[in-house]
């Protein structure tokens, strides 16, 4: 038996994310909605920015594999995984699934010439590769976003029926993304082009990380008691040390800090050192934030004082 | 079964004494396994000192008009059927518990496995244990969502959904909502049934008479 069921009062939702009903396969569906966005992330980065063919395969996979292994290790009857794509009309899992099945057709199709198959009628660079790469970037944006809609339609669980909930998990799938190009460039020991403007937009996205969360507090603290509780447990609980230390401090400020230093590195080792240690950072602080806000979901109470 | 209705319930919380009959009713008539619990009863205080009550409040599936767990399911595993009632097929849930995430009021559960209630194993240690989850996996599935379904068969056969038939008190009142001369129609008009969170655009069907 769940206490939490029997309980008054605001009740921690238990479904999703480690810490639920069936404690680390519950965990199998925040790695699916981190690995969807850090991996579309990177694909958009590594064909948009940098072109890089390798780390946006690299990505494709990360979406392909590790996305679709991670949902059907969460479900309940996986091998009736078919019937998620049945109710599109209403329902965001559906979309999501959608999208990202979207996402790695196109996204094999505009790789396909370039990782070994000839064959395909169709060569990088020409009109029908470029449509292939606008379907794949699109559909990697949807697939970056879906899961805030996901949290967003719930609407008993004030900590999560925001609108700031898209473009939260949206910020930190690109982040994520570049923080991913960054380690498969790293690995394969390939140097990373267009590094200063990566580099940028990496600090323009760890700040705008920053604000999109404080303005969550913000708007927490001022909204149900519910939230206001959610809040309380996500900065003085246990939840805290993945929020506050993991997602906020090491997942930002330091990265944050790291981006800067490394404009003043000595040596190309010392710089990668750093690009690496910040970008493993930043993917720590992405999967916390997750974490932390899937498990400070709480549901309003079932009735109120007066009943 | 007679159509165009709309079956409800009404609990009346000035009797309801939080004796949990209906919650083991529930189990005796549906199998549930250990951790699910269709019917439930939770106990809230409220007011202020001194005029504080202890409140015992029946909880169960509010088979909303709108309800919110039809629109998320992804398989159409969660269905309303023509009476009003919403209906988990078992054989289409994958058990994503996107029902039970967007449910505001709790009431769906979710079995990984089915289990022995007193040795918690999974191969039952008793013949009625065995009898029991037959006609659990019967009803339900493992790795799925189940919920209440207002005893669909019983009030196909004409009765009272187990909850409403046993409870001591006679809290609750199964009847059509439509039909405004019914027993629960009446009910909700002369002592001010309200729905749970009626905020939430849901349209319960299952409304509470007020305990003062």
């Amino acid at each position: 038996m769940q206490q939490e069921d029997f309980k008054p009062g605001a009740r921690t939702q238990m479904e999703w994310g480690f810490g639920g009903r069936r404690r680390w396969r519950d965990g199998a569906l925040l790695m699916a909605l981190f690995l969807g966005g850090i991996g579309a992330g990177q694909f958009v980065v590594s064909t948009w920015l940098i072109d890089s063919t390798k780390s946006a395969l690299v990505g494709l996979l990360v979406v392909g594999v590790g996305k679709t292994v991670a949902h059907l290790v969460y479900l309940g009857q996986p091998t009736r995984f078919y019937r998620l794509f049945l109710r599109p009309k209403t329902s965001w899992i559906s979309r999501g699934l959608i999208f990202m099945v979207v996402f790695v057709a196109f996204g094999a199709a505009y790789l396909a010439p370039d990782i070994g198959f000839d064959w395909v009628p169709w060569e990088t660079g020409s009109t029908l590769s470029d449509v292939l790469l606008i379907g794949a970037i699109l559909s990697a944006f949807l697939v970056m976003v879906y899961d805030g809609f996901v949290l967003l339609s719930c609407k008993s669980i004030t900590a999560w029926n925001t609108a700031l909930m898209p473009p939260l998990f949206f910020t930190y799938a690109v982040a994520g993304g570049t923080a991913m190009t960054y380690l498969t460039l790293i690995a394969m020991g390939s140097e990373i082009p267009n590094q200063d403007t990566l580099t940028t937009i990496d600090s323009v996205l760890l700040a705008s990380m920053f604000a999109l969360l404080v303005i969550y507090i913000m708007n927490m603290t001022t909204s149900t008691a519910t939230a206001r509780e959610s809040l309380r447990k996500l900065t003085t609980t246990k939840v805290a040390i993945a929020f506050v230390g993991v997602a906020i401090i090491a997942g930002l400020l330091v990265p944050l800090s790291l981006t800067l230093y490394h404009e003043v590195a000595t040596t190309e080792t010392v710089a990668s050192v750093l690009l690496a240690v910040s970008s493993i950072l930043e993917l720590s602080g992405d999967l916390s934030v997750r974490h932390s806000i899937l498990r400070a979901g709480l549901h309003a109470p079932v009735f109120s004082e007066g009943l | 079964m007679p159509a165009l209705v709309r079956w409800g319930m009404v609990i009346d919380l000035k009797r309801c004494t939080g004796c949990h009959t209906c919650t083991v009713a529930c189990k005796a008539e549906h199998h549930t396994p250990p951790g699910v619990f269709w019917a439930k009863v939770v106990r809230v205080e409220s007011g202020k000192y001194p005029t504080v009550i202890r409140q015992a409040v029946p909880l169960l599936c509010m088979h909303c008009k709108e309800p919110e767990c039809e629109k998320v399911c992804p398989t159409g595993a969660t269905k309303k059927k023509d009476d009003g009632t919403i209906i988990v097929d078992s054989k289409l849930c994958v058990g994503c518990r996107y029902c039970a995430v967007a449910c505001p009021y709790g009431a769906r559960c979710f079995t990984p496995e089915w289990k022995d209630y007193f040795t918690g194993d999974k191969k039952p240690s008793s013949q009625f244990a065995e009898y029991s989850k037959k006609k659990w996996l019967e009803e339900s599935d493992r790795g799925v969502v189940s919920k209440c379904n207002f005893c669909e068969e019983r009030v196909a056969e004409g009765k009272k959904p187990a909850c409403v038939n046993a409870c001591p008190t006679e809290a609750r009142t199964f009847g059509d909502l439509d039909d405004p001369e019914s027993e629960v129609s009446q009910l909700i008009k002369k002592r001010r049934g309200m729905q749970l969170h009626p905020e939430y655009g849901t349209d319960a069907c299952v409304y509470y008479l007020p305990a003062r």
